[in-house]
Protein backbone atom coordinates (compact mmCIF):
# COMPACT_ATOMS: atom_id res chain seq x y z
CA UNK A 1 0.00 0.00 0.00
CA UNK A 2 1.31 3.40 -1.28
CA UNK A 3 2.64 5.75 1.98
CA UNK A 4 1.80 9.19 0.21
CA UNK A 5 -1.52 9.09 -2.06
CA UNK A 6 -2.58 11.69 -4.37
CA UNK A 7 -6.21 10.96 -5.93
CA UNK A 8 -8.25 13.23 -8.26
CA UNK A 9 -6.25 16.28 -7.28
CA UNK A 10 -7.98 19.78 -8.48
CA UNK A 11 -6.48 23.09 -8.18
CA UNK A 12 -7.42 26.21 -10.28
CA UNK A 13 -7.07 30.26 -9.40
CA UNK A 14 -9.54 32.33 -11.08
CA UNK A 15 -10.75 29.88 -13.40
CA UNK A 16 -7.57 28.91 -15.12
CA UNK A 17 -6.67 25.16 -14.23
CA UNK A 18 -3.45 24.58 -12.34
CA UNK A 19 -3.94 21.30 -12.37
CA UNK A 20 -7.28 18.98 -13.18
CA UNK A 21 -6.66 15.61 -11.97
CA UNK A 22 -3.72 14.92 -10.65
CA UNK A 23 -2.93 11.08 -9.14
CA UNK A 24 0.06 9.62 -7.61
CA UNK A 25 1.17 7.19 -5.01
CA UNK A 26 4.61 7.41 -3.27
CA UNK A 27 6.24 4.50 -0.96
CA UNK A 28 7.64 4.57 2.59
CA UNK A 29 11.17 6.07 2.31
CA UNK A 30 10.97 7.01 -1.34
CA UNK A 31 13.11 9.50 -2.65
CA UNK A 32 10.21 11.21 -5.73
CA UNK A 33 10.67 14.31 -7.37
CA UNK A 34 8.47 16.08 -9.61
CA UNK A 35 10.20 17.82 -12.38
CA UNK A 36 8.98 19.79 -15.03
CA UNK A 37 9.59 23.58 -16.62
CA UNK A 38 8.03 26.71 -14.51
CA UNK A 39 4.50 26.46 -14.32
CA UNK A 40 3.83 23.48 -14.58
CA UNK A 41 2.06 22.88 -11.02
CA UNK A 42 4.65 21.22 -9.36
CA UNK A 43 5.53 23.84 -6.82
CA UNK A 44 1.21 24.03 -6.55
CA UNK A 45 1.44 20.40 -5.93
CA UNK A 46 3.89 20.27 -3.03
CA UNK A 47 2.38 23.49 -1.86
CA UNK A 48 -1.12 21.87 -1.38
CA UNK A 49 0.21 18.68 0.35
CA UNK A 50 1.76 20.75 2.99
CA UNK A 51 -1.68 22.69 3.29
CA UNK A 52 -0.16 26.06 2.27
CA UNK A 53 -2.62 26.22 -0.61
CA UNK A 54 -5.92 24.38 -0.51
CA UNK A 55 -7.28 22.38 -3.27
CA UNK A 56 -10.54 22.60 -5.26
CA UNK A 57 -11.40 18.84 -5.41
CA UNK A 58 -9.45 15.09 -4.45
CA UNK A 59 -7.64 13.78 -1.64
CA UNK A 60 -4.32 13.49 -0.20
CA UNK A 61 -4.12 10.26 1.95
CA UNK A 62 -0.69 10.28 4.34
CA UNK A 63 -0.45 7.22 5.73
CA UNK A 64 -3.76 6.29 4.48
CA UNK A 65 -5.47 9.43 6.80
CA UNK A 66 -6.70 12.04 4.33
CA UNK A 67 -4.95 15.31 5.44
CA UNK A 68 -7.03 17.60 3.15
CA UNK A 69 -8.96 18.87 5.91
CA UNK A 70 -6.08 19.66 8.34
CA UNK A 71 -4.36 22.57 8.75
CA UNK A 72 -0.50 22.61 7.68
CA UNK A 73 -0.11 22.72 11.39
CA UNK A 74 -1.02 19.12 12.06
CA UNK A 75 -0.19 17.48 8.83
CA UNK A 76 3.22 16.56 10.50
CA UNK A 77 5.16 18.05 7.04
CA UNK A 78 8.78 19.11 6.92
CA UNK A 79 9.51 21.37 4.37
CA UNK A 80 12.33 23.25 2.61
CA UNK A 81 12.04 26.42 0.63
CA UNK A 82 13.99 27.85 -2.45
CA UNK A 83 14.55 31.07 -0.16
CA UNK A 84 15.58 28.82 2.75
CA UNK A 85 12.85 30.79 5.03
CA UNK A 86 15.17 31.09 8.16
CA UNK A 87 14.11 33.54 10.78
CA UNK A 88 16.17 36.33 10.94
CA UNK A 89 15.84 37.55 14.43
CA UNK A 90 16.99 33.81 15.39
CA UNK A 91 20.15 32.06 15.59
CA UNK A 92 20.85 29.10 14.32
CA UNK A 93 20.26 26.98 17.35
CA UNK A 94 17.00 28.94 17.98
CA UNK A 95 15.93 28.27 14.49
CA UNK A 96 16.03 24.77 14.06
CA UNK A 97 14.61 24.45 18.05
CA UNK A 98 11.39 26.40 16.88
CA UNK A 99 9.57 23.39 15.45
CA UNK A 100 10.65 21.58 18.88
CA UNK A 101 9.29 24.92 20.94
CA UNK A 102 6.10 24.79 19.41
CA UNK A 103 5.82 21.48 20.57
CA UNK A 104 6.56 22.06 23.84
CA UNK A 105 9.11 19.07 23.82
CA UNK A 106 11.56 20.12 27.15
CA UNK A 107 14.16 22.24 26.98
CA UNK A 108 17.02 19.47 27.75
CA UNK A 109 15.53 17.00 25.20
CA UNK A 110 15.49 19.98 22.57
CA UNK A 111 18.38 21.03 23.05
CA UNK A 112 19.66 17.26 23.04
CA UNK A 113 17.99 16.66 19.64
CA UNK A 114 19.11 20.30 18.07
CA UNK A 115 22.99 19.39 18.46
CA UNK A 116 22.20 15.81 17.04
CA UNK A 117 20.26 17.16 13.88
CA UNK A 118 22.81 20.28 13.55
CA UNK A 119 25.75 17.33 13.75
CA UNK A 120 23.86 15.62 11.01
CA UNK A 121 24.20 18.53 8.50
CA UNK A 122 27.59 19.23 9.93
CA UNK A 123 26.85 22.79 11.19
CA UNK A 124 27.22 22.39 15.11
CA UNK A 125 29.61 24.56 15.38
CA UNK A 126 27.47 27.28 13.76
CA UNK A 127 24.76 27.33 16.51
CA UNK A 128 25.30 30.71 17.73
CA UNK A 129 25.36 32.36 14.57
CA UNK A 130 22.26 34.03 12.91
CA UNK A 131 21.57 33.46 9.37
CA UNK A 132 23.09 36.98 7.95
CA UNK A 133 26.12 35.26 8.87
CA UNK A 134 26.02 32.30 7.27
CA UNK A 135 26.45 31.09 3.43
CA UNK A 136 24.07 30.06 0.83
CA UNK A 137 24.64 26.61 1.40
CA UNK A 138 25.01 26.61 4.58
CA UNK A 139 21.37 28.57 5.30
CA UNK A 140 19.88 25.44 3.40
CA UNK A 141 21.03 23.05 5.64
CA UNK A 142 19.92 24.77 8.66
CA UNK A 143 16.52 24.96 7.20
CA UNK A 144 17.10 21.13 6.26
CA UNK A 145 17.98 21.13 10.01
CA UNK A 146 15.19 22.80 10.69
CA UNK A 147 12.63 20.81 9.28
CA UNK A 148 14.11 17.27 10.15
CA UNK A 149 14.63 17.79 14.06
CA UNK A 150 10.29 17.35 14.35
CA UNK A 151 10.84 14.17 12.69
CA UNK A 152 8.11 14.76 10.20
CA UNK A 153 6.00 12.14 8.34
CA UNK A 154 7.22 13.61 5.31
CA UNK A 155 9.51 16.02 3.99
CA UNK A 156 8.97 18.74 1.00
CA UNK A 157 12.05 20.16 -0.87
CA UNK A 158 11.07 22.75 -2.86
CA UNK A 159 13.39 23.60 -5.45
CA UNK A 160 15.67 24.34 -2.33
CA UNK A 161 18.98 24.17 -4.18
CA UNK A 162 18.14 26.68 -7.23
CA UNK A 163 19.49 29.62 -5.37
CA UNK A 164 23.28 27.85 -4.85
CA UNK A 165 26.09 27.67 -7.10
CA UNK A 166 27.10 24.73 -8.99
CA UNK A 167 29.87 23.25 -6.89
CA UNK A 168 28.01 23.76 -3.22
CA UNK A 169 24.67 22.58 -5.39
CA UNK A 170 26.55 19.29 -6.01
CA UNK A 171 27.52 18.99 -2.53
CA UNK A 172 24.38 19.74 -1.24
CA UNK A 173 22.53 17.36 -3.12
CA UNK A 174 24.68 14.32 -1.95
CA UNK A 175 24.04 15.17 1.42
CA UNK A 176 20.69 15.77 1.31
CA UNK A 177 20.37 12.05 -0.89
CA UNK A 178 22.48 10.51 1.99
CA UNK A 179 20.60 12.03 5.08
CA UNK A 180 17.13 11.10 3.18
CA UNK A 181 18.55 7.23 2.58
CA UNK A 182 19.50 7.21 6.85
CA UNK A 183 16.63 8.49 8.42
CA UNK A 184 14.45 6.92 6.07
CA UNK A 185 12.38 9.58 5.13
CA UNK A 186 9.63 9.60 2.74
CA UNK A 187 10.37 12.34 0.66
CA UNK A 188 8.96 14.66 -2.72
CA UNK A 189 11.28 17.21 -4.18
CA UNK A 190 10.47 19.50 -6.72
CA UNK A 191 12.88 21.08 -9.37
CA UNK A 192 13.35 22.11 -13.09
CA UNK A 193 16.54 20.74 -13.56
CA UNK A 194 16.84 17.52 -15.19
CA UNK A 195 20.52 16.18 -13.51
CA UNK A 196 19.37 16.93 -10.15
CA UNK A 197 16.07 14.53 -10.31
CA UNK A 198 18.09 12.09 -12.28
CA UNK A 199 20.96 11.75 -10.11
CA UNK A 200 19.13 11.90 -6.86
CA UNK A 201 15.70 10.21 -7.58
CA UNK A 202 14.60 6.94 -6.50
CA UNK A 203 11.24 7.85 -9.13
CA UNK A 204 11.03 10.82 -11.32
CA UNK A 205 7.40 12.53 -11.95
CA UNK A 206 7.79 14.38 -15.12
CA UNK A 207 4.56 17.01 -15.10
CA UNK A 208 3.84 19.25 -18.09
CA UNK A 209 0.71 22.07 -17.78
CA UNK A 210 -0.48 20.64 -14.95
CA UNK A 211 -0.56 16.87 -15.91
CA UNK A 212 1.93 14.37 -14.78
CA UNK A 213 3.16 12.95 -18.22
CA UNK A 214 5.64 10.32 -17.23
CA UNK A 215 6.78 8.76 -14.20
CA UNK A 216 9.39 6.16 -13.34
CA UNK A 217 12.88 5.66 -12.55
CA UNK A 218 15.91 7.82 -13.69
CA UNK A 219 16.80 5.35 -16.19
CA UNK A 220 13.16 4.93 -18.02
CA UNK A 221 12.16 8.77 -18.20
CA UNK A 222 16.28 8.78 -19.75
CA UNK A 223 15.88 6.21 -22.32
CA UNK A 224 12.25 5.77 -22.99
CA UNK A 225 10.50 9.17 -22.76
CA UNK A 226 6.59 8.64 -23.97
CA UNK A 227 5.97 11.98 -25.54
CA UNK A 228 7.59 14.56 -27.61
CA UNK A 229 7.78 17.02 -24.25
CA UNK A 230 9.26 14.34 -22.15
CA UNK A 231 12.14 13.58 -25.31
CA UNK A 232 12.62 17.52 -25.49
CA UNK A 233 13.11 17.93 -21.63
CA UNK A 234 15.31 15.21 -20.52
CA UNK A 235 18.44 14.87 -22.16
CA UNK A 236 18.77 16.68 -25.97
CA UNK A 237 16.50 14.48 -27.87
CA UNK A 238 16.98 14.50 -31.78
CA UNK A 239 13.60 14.62 -32.56
CA UNK A 240 12.28 13.41 -36.00
CA UNK A 241 9.56 13.43 -37.74
CA UNK A 242 8.19 10.55 -40.07
CA UNK A 243 9.67 11.89 -43.08
CA UNK A 244 12.78 13.22 -42.06
CA UNK A 245 13.03 9.53 -39.94
CA UNK A 246 12.54 7.49 -43.21
CA UNK A 247 15.04 9.28 -44.80
CA UNK A 248 17.64 8.97 -42.04
CA UNK A 249 17.12 5.17 -41.05
CA UNK A 250 16.06 4.22 -45.31
CA UNK A 251 12.99 2.66 -44.37
CA UNK A 252 9.51 3.37 -44.03
CA UNK A 253 8.42 5.02 -40.93
CA UNK A 254 5.36 5.87 -39.51
CA UNK A 255 6.03 8.07 -36.36
CA UNK A 256 7.98 10.35 -34.93
CA UNK A 257 11.31 9.11 -33.93
CA UNK A 258 13.37 10.02 -30.91
CA UNK A 259 17.08 9.50 -30.88
CA UNK A 260 19.73 10.42 -28.13
CA UNK A 261 22.57 12.35 -29.21
CA UNK A 262 25.65 9.67 -27.14
CA UNK A 263 23.55 6.49 -29.17
CA UNK A 264 24.84 7.83 -32.57
CA UNK A 265 27.94 6.93 -33.84
CA UNK A 266 30.99 8.40 -35.77
CA UNK A 267 33.33 6.87 -37.66
CA UNK A 268 36.14 7.34 -39.55
CA UNK A 269 35.96 3.63 -41.51
CA UNK A 270 32.80 3.10 -44.05
CA UNK A 271 30.46 5.33 -46.00
CA UNK A 272 30.93 8.82 -45.02
CA UNK A 273 27.99 9.59 -45.50
CA UNK A 274 27.76 12.55 -42.61
CA UNK A 275 29.19 16.17 -42.74
CA UNK A 276 30.09 17.38 -39.67
CA UNK A 277 28.39 21.18 -39.80
CA UNK A 278 29.82 22.58 -36.31
CA UNK A 279 31.13 21.43 -32.62
CA UNK A 280 31.38 22.38 -29.56
CA UNK A 281 33.78 21.07 -26.34
CA UNK A 282 31.34 20.75 -23.27
CA UNK A 283 34.54 19.45 -21.50
CA UNK A 284 34.23 15.68 -21.41
CA UNK A 285 31.92 15.42 -24.53
CA UNK A 286 32.04 16.82 -27.82
CA UNK A 287 28.78 17.77 -29.68
CA UNK A 288 28.71 17.58 -33.44
CA UNK A 289 26.26 19.63 -35.85
CA UNK A 290 25.97 16.88 -38.45
CA UNK A 291 23.88 16.63 -41.80
CA UNK A 292 23.13 12.97 -42.68
CA UNK A 293 21.02 12.01 -46.07
CA UNK A 294 19.33 15.83 -46.04
CA UNK A 295 18.98 15.15 -42.31
CA UNK A 296 20.34 17.72 -39.10
CA UNK A 297 21.17 16.05 -36.39
CA UNK A 298 23.02 16.60 -32.86
CA UNK A 299 25.73 13.96 -31.77
CA UNK A 300 27.39 13.82 -28.71
CA UNK A 301 30.76 11.91 -28.68
CA UNK A 302 32.96 11.56 -25.57
CA UNK A 303 36.65 13.27 -25.41
CA UNK A 304 38.46 10.25 -24.67
CA UNK A 305 41.63 11.58 -27.37
CA UNK A 306 42.23 14.51 -29.88
CA UNK A 307 41.06 11.28 -32.20
CA UNK A 308 37.54 11.88 -31.11
CA UNK A 309 38.14 16.03 -32.35
CA UNK A 310 36.85 16.16 -35.53
CA UNK A 311 37.50 19.73 -37.55
CA UNK A 312 34.05 21.45 -39.36
CA UNK A 313 33.54 19.34 -42.96
CA UNK A 314 34.80 16.08 -42.11
CA UNK A 315 32.82 13.48 -43.63
CA UNK A 316 32.44 10.69 -41.43
CA UNK A 317 30.42 7.45 -41.22
CA UNK A 318 27.42 7.65 -39.12
CA UNK A 319 25.42 4.45 -37.34
CA UNK A 320 22.65 4.83 -35.13
CA UNK A 321 21.90 1.65 -32.99
CA UNK A 322 18.48 0.23 -33.42
CA UNK A 323 17.78 -0.27 -29.46
CA UNK A 324 18.32 3.61 -29.11
CA UNK A 325 15.33 4.64 -31.58
CA UNK A 326 12.25 5.66 -29.48
CA UNK A 327 8.93 5.87 -30.60
CA UNK A 328 7.56 8.67 -29.30
CA UNK A 329 3.74 10.38 -29.05
CA UNK B 1 42.42 59.00 -12.27
CA UNK B 2 45.94 60.60 -10.80
CA UNK B 3 46.44 60.93 -6.91
CA UNK B 4 45.95 64.63 -7.44
CA UNK B 5 43.25 64.43 -9.10
CA UNK B 6 41.71 62.04 -6.27
CA UNK B 7 43.28 64.13 -3.69
CA UNK B 8 41.53 67.64 -5.49
CA UNK B 9 37.85 65.47 -5.65
CA UNK B 10 38.65 64.36 -2.24
CA UNK B 11 38.77 67.48 -0.87
CA UNK B 12 35.91 69.61 -3.06
CA UNK B 13 33.89 66.53 -1.34
CA UNK B 14 34.39 67.18 1.84
CA UNK B 15 34.03 71.45 1.31
CA UNK B 16 30.64 70.59 0.18
CA UNK B 17 29.66 68.39 2.67
CA UNK B 18 31.33 70.92 5.59
CA UNK B 19 29.61 73.36 4.14
CA UNK B 20 26.62 71.87 3.68
CA UNK B 21 26.50 71.25 7.75
CA UNK B 22 27.63 74.20 8.22
CA UNK B 23 24.78 75.77 6.35
CA UNK B 24 22.06 73.51 8.00
CA UNK B 25 23.71 74.25 11.68
CA UNK B 26 24.14 77.74 11.63
CA UNK B 27 20.72 78.69 12.92
CA UNK B 28 20.62 76.11 15.26
CA UNK B 29 24.22 77.76 16.62
CA UNK B 30 22.33 80.86 16.54
CA UNK B 31 19.36 80.14 18.06
CA UNK B 32 21.73 78.24 20.84
CA UNK B 33 23.68 81.29 21.30
CA UNK B 34 20.78 83.20 21.91
CA UNK B 35 19.39 80.96 24.39
CA UNK B 36 21.97 81.72 26.81
CA UNK B 37 23.03 84.96 25.70
CA UNK B 38 21.95 87.17 29.00
CA UNK B 39 21.35 90.01 26.31
CA UNK B 40 22.37 90.20 22.62
CA UNK B 41 21.10 93.91 20.90
CA UNK B 42 23.19 96.47 19.83
CA UNK B 43 26.79 94.74 20.40
CA UNK B 44 28.23 92.01 17.78
CA UNK B 45 29.34 89.62 20.18
CA UNK B 46 26.74 88.48 23.29
CA UNK B 47 26.96 90.72 26.63
CA UNK B 48 27.00 87.86 28.64
CA UNK B 49 26.16 84.60 29.18
CA UNK B 50 23.69 82.75 31.53
CA UNK B 51 21.07 79.31 32.05
CA UNK B 52 18.79 82.24 33.51
CA UNK B 53 16.11 81.31 30.34
CA UNK B 54 16.20 77.63 30.76
CA UNK B 55 15.61 78.01 34.20
CA UNK B 56 12.89 80.44 33.60
CA UNK B 57 11.63 78.12 30.78
CA UNK B 58 11.99 74.74 33.06
CA UNK B 59 10.06 76.43 36.05
CA UNK B 60 7.34 77.61 34.01
CA UNK B 61 4.10 75.13 34.92
CA UNK B 62 2.21 76.38 31.43
CA UNK B 63 5.29 75.20 29.71
CA UNK B 64 5.44 71.58 31.71
CA UNK B 65 2.17 71.26 31.12
CA UNK B 66 2.24 72.13 27.06
CA UNK B 67 5.43 69.86 26.89
CA UNK B 68 3.63 66.70 28.56
CA UNK B 69 0.19 67.31 26.71
CA UNK B 70 2.04 67.08 23.51
CA UNK B 71 4.01 64.05 24.58
CA UNK B 72 0.50 62.74 25.72
CA UNK B 73 -1.32 63.95 22.19
CA UNK B 74 1.93 62.25 20.15
CA UNK B 75 2.48 59.29 22.38
CA UNK B 76 -1.45 58.59 21.88
CA UNK B 77 -1.23 58.90 17.80
CA UNK B 78 1.41 56.56 17.65
CA UNK B 79 -0.05 54.28 19.62
CA UNK B 80 -3.46 54.05 18.02
CA UNK B 81 -1.48 54.13 14.77
CA UNK B 82 0.77 50.71 16.12
CA UNK B 83 -2.15 49.48 16.91
CA UNK B 84 -4.36 50.18 13.46
CA UNK B 85 -1.63 49.54 10.68
CA UNK B 86 0.31 46.86 12.08
CA UNK B 87 -2.38 44.23 11.63
CA UNK B 88 -3.55 46.08 8.96
CA UNK B 89 -0.23 45.90 6.96
CA UNK B 90 0.19 42.40 8.28
CA UNK B 91 -3.54 41.60 6.43
CA UNK B 92 -2.90 43.18 3.39
CA UNK B 93 0.82 42.07 2.37
CA UNK B 94 -0.13 38.22 3.84
CA UNK B 95 -3.60 37.60 2.64
CA UNK B 96 -4.80 40.73 -0.11
CA UNK B 97 -1.91 41.67 -1.25
CA UNK B 98 -3.16 43.13 -4.44
CA UNK B 99 -4.92 45.73 -2.22
CA UNK B 100 -0.98 47.53 -1.81
CA UNK B 101 -1.42 49.73 -4.71
CA UNK B 102 -5.04 50.93 -3.36
CA UNK B 103 -3.37 51.72 0.39
CA UNK B 104 -0.72 53.32 -1.70
CA UNK B 105 -3.00 55.97 -3.10
CA UNK B 106 -5.01 56.10 0.47
CA UNK B 107 -1.80 57.06 2.35
CA UNK B 108 -1.28 59.68 0.53
CA UNK B 109 -4.76 61.41 0.83
CA UNK B 110 -3.00 63.48 4.46
CA UNK B 111 -0.43 64.88 2.10
CA UNK B 112 -2.74 65.73 -0.80
CA UNK B 113 -5.32 68.03 1.22
CA UNK B 114 -3.46 71.06 3.27
CA UNK B 115 -4.07 70.74 7.06
CA UNK B 116 -5.71 74.54 7.13
CA UNK B 117 -8.56 72.82 4.81
CA UNK B 118 -8.80 69.71 6.56
CA UNK B 119 -8.59 71.54 9.70
CA UNK B 120 -11.43 73.54 8.32
CA UNK B 121 -13.54 70.33 7.59
CA UNK B 122 -12.55 68.83 11.08
CA UNK B 123 -14.08 71.95 12.58
CA UNK B 124 -17.48 71.74 10.30
CA UNK B 125 -17.87 67.92 11.43
CA UNK B 126 -16.98 67.55 14.68
CA UNK B 127 -17.28 71.26 16.21
CA UNK B 128 -20.80 70.32 17.17
CA UNK B 129 -22.89 67.32 17.55
CA UNK B 130 -22.40 63.79 18.90
CA UNK B 131 -19.51 63.75 17.62
CA UNK B 132 -18.30 67.30 19.30
CA UNK B 133 -14.48 66.80 20.34
CA UNK B 134 -13.09 70.24 19.05
CA UNK B 135 -10.52 71.18 21.51
CA UNK B 136 -9.81 67.88 23.21
CA UNK B 137 -7.09 65.82 22.74
CA UNK B 138 -8.83 63.40 20.88
CA UNK B 139 -9.47 65.33 17.59
CA UNK B 140 -5.72 66.36 17.98
CA UNK B 141 -4.85 62.27 18.48
CA UNK B 142 -7.34 61.38 15.91
CA UNK B 143 -6.07 63.94 12.84
CA UNK B 144 -2.11 63.02 14.32
CA UNK B 145 -3.30 59.46 13.67
CA UNK B 146 -4.00 60.35 9.96
CA UNK B 147 -0.97 62.36 9.37
CA UNK B 148 1.12 59.31 10.62
CA UNK B 149 -0.11 57.10 8.62
CA UNK B 150 2.04 57.34 5.51
CA UNK B 151 5.20 57.65 7.72
CA UNK B 152 4.27 54.16 8.92
CA UNK B 153 2.83 52.54 6.36
CA UNK B 154 5.47 53.20 4.05
CA UNK B 155 8.43 52.30 6.66
CA UNK B 156 6.93 48.91 7.69
CA UNK B 157 6.06 48.25 3.93
CA UNK B 158 9.35 48.27 3.11
CA UNK B 159 10.84 46.02 6.14
CA UNK B 160 7.89 43.58 5.17
CA UNK B 161 8.87 43.60 1.28
CA UNK B 162 12.42 43.00 2.88
CA UNK B 163 12.14 39.69 4.64
CA UNK B 164 9.87 37.75 2.59
CA UNK B 165 6.59 37.60 4.55
CA UNK B 166 4.55 34.50 2.88
CA UNK B 167 7.70 32.11 3.47
CA UNK B 168 8.63 32.84 6.93
CA UNK B 169 4.65 32.82 7.59
CA UNK B 170 4.92 29.26 5.51
CA UNK B 171 7.83 28.38 7.61
CA UNK B 172 6.91 28.74 10.74
CA UNK B 173 3.24 27.25 9.95
CA UNK B 174 4.66 24.23 8.84
CA UNK B 175 6.71 23.89 12.40
CA UNK B 176 3.59 24.19 14.31
CA UNK B 177 3.08 27.58 14.80
CA UNK B 178 -0.73 29.16 14.95
CA UNK B 179 -0.77 32.15 12.14
CA UNK B 180 -1.21 34.41 15.73
CA UNK B 181 2.45 32.79 17.00
CA UNK B 182 3.89 33.21 13.40
CA UNK B 183 3.24 36.95 13.33
CA UNK B 184 4.00 37.47 17.13
CA UNK B 185 7.09 35.39 16.87
CA UNK B 186 8.45 35.38 13.53
CA UNK B 187 7.41 38.77 11.65
CA UNK B 188 7.13 40.82 14.53
CA UNK B 189 10.72 41.27 15.92
CA UNK B 190 11.90 41.31 11.88
CA UNK B 191 9.56 44.59 11.88
CA UNK B 192 11.42 46.15 14.86
CA UNK B 193 13.68 48.24 12.51
CA UNK B 194 10.85 49.88 9.94
CA UNK B 195 8.21 50.19 13.25
CA UNK B 196 11.36 52.27 14.66
CA UNK B 197 11.60 54.42 11.64
CA UNK B 198 8.39 55.16 11.34
CA UNK B 199 8.10 56.15 14.70
CA UNK B 200 10.51 58.31 14.64
CA UNK B 201 9.26 60.16 11.88
CA UNK B 202 6.14 60.64 12.46
CA UNK B 203 6.98 61.38 16.55
CA UNK B 204 9.35 64.13 15.16
CA UNK B 205 7.01 65.55 12.25
CA UNK B 206 3.48 65.48 15.38
CA UNK B 207 5.74 67.18 18.15
CA UNK B 208 6.78 70.21 15.88
CA UNK B 209 3.12 70.06 14.46
CA UNK B 210 1.36 73.49 14.80
CA UNK B 211 -1.66 73.91 12.57
CA UNK B 212 -4.06 71.28 13.42
CA UNK B 213 -3.26 72.06 17.26
CA UNK B 214 -3.72 75.92 16.60
CA UNK B 215 -6.80 75.65 14.68
CA UNK B 216 -8.63 72.56 15.77
CA UNK B 217 -7.64 72.55 19.96
CA UNK B 218 -5.26 76.03 20.15
CA UNK B 219 -5.77 77.24 24.34
CA UNK B 220 -7.91 74.87 25.26
CA UNK B 221 -5.14 72.07 25.27
CA UNK B 222 -1.90 73.67 24.98
CA UNK B 223 0.44 71.99 22.79
CA UNK B 224 4.29 72.61 22.83
CA UNK B 225 4.02 74.34 19.77
CA UNK B 226 0.95 76.35 20.31
CA UNK B 227 2.55 77.72 23.42
CA UNK B 228 5.95 78.70 21.50
CA UNK B 229 3.24 80.97 19.52
CA UNK B 230 1.73 82.38 22.53
CA UNK B 231 4.85 82.98 23.77
CA UNK B 232 6.46 84.83 20.60
CA UNK B 233 5.74 88.34 21.92
CA UNK B 234 7.64 87.29 25.22
CA UNK B 235 11.44 87.53 25.70
CA UNK B 236 13.42 85.92 22.46
CA UNK B 237 16.05 84.48 24.80
CA UNK B 238 13.70 82.67 26.46
CA UNK B 239 11.97 81.58 23.16
CA UNK B 240 15.28 80.33 21.96
CA UNK B 241 15.97 78.94 24.70
CA UNK B 242 12.38 76.74 24.23
CA UNK B 243 13.35 75.74 20.66
CA UNK B 244 16.39 74.78 21.47
CA UNK B 245 15.21 72.53 24.30
CA UNK B 246 12.51 71.10 21.45
CA UNK B 247 15.39 70.19 19.43
CA UNK B 248 17.91 68.68 22.24
CA UNK B 249 14.74 66.66 23.35
CA UNK B 250 14.14 65.12 20.28
CA UNK B 251 17.77 64.67 19.64
CA UNK B 252 18.21 62.76 22.90
CA UNK B 253 15.10 60.54 22.14
CA UNK B 254 16.54 59.75 18.58
CA UNK B 255 20.01 58.52 19.88
CA UNK B 256 18.06 56.56 22.94
CA UNK B 257 16.21 54.70 20.02
CA UNK B 258 18.79 54.23 18.28
CA UNK B 259 20.64 52.83 21.52
CA UNK B 260 17.95 50.62 21.49
CA UNK B 261 17.04 49.27 18.22
CA UNK B 262 21.10 48.01 17.86
CA UNK B 263 20.83 45.08 16.40
CA UNK B 264 22.31 42.37 18.78
CA UNK B 265 23.08 40.26 16.06
CA UNK B 266 25.36 42.86 13.93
Amino acid sequence: MSYVSVQHLQKSYAGTPVFSDINCEIHKGEFVTLLGPSGCGKSTLLRCIAGLTTVDAGQILLDGQDIVPLSPQKRGIGMVFQSYALFPNMTVEQNVAFGLRMQKVATEDSRQRVLEILRLVELHDFAARYPHQLSGGQCQRVALARSLVTRPRLLLLDEPLSALDARIRKHLREQIRQIQRELGLTTIFVTHDQEEALTMSDRIFLMNQGKIVQSGDAETLYTAPVDVFAAGFIGNYNLLDADSASKLLQRPVTGRIAIRPEAIELSRSGEPDALIRSHSLLGNVIRYRVEARGVELVVDVLNRSAADLHPDGTRLSLSIDSTALCEVA
Amino acid sequence: MSRAESSSAVLYHRVVVYLLFAILLLPLAGTLIYSIASSWSATVLPSGFTFKWYVQLWSDPRFLNAFGQSLIVCVGALVLSVVLILPLLFVVHYHFPKLDALMNILILLPFAVPPVVSSVGLLQLYGSGPLAMVGTPWILIGCYFTVALPFMYRAITNNLQAINLRDLMDAAQLLGASTFQAALLVVLPNLRKGLMVALLLSFSFLFGEFVFANILVGTRYETLQVYLNNMRNSSGHFTSALVISYFFFVLVLTWAANILNKDKSQ
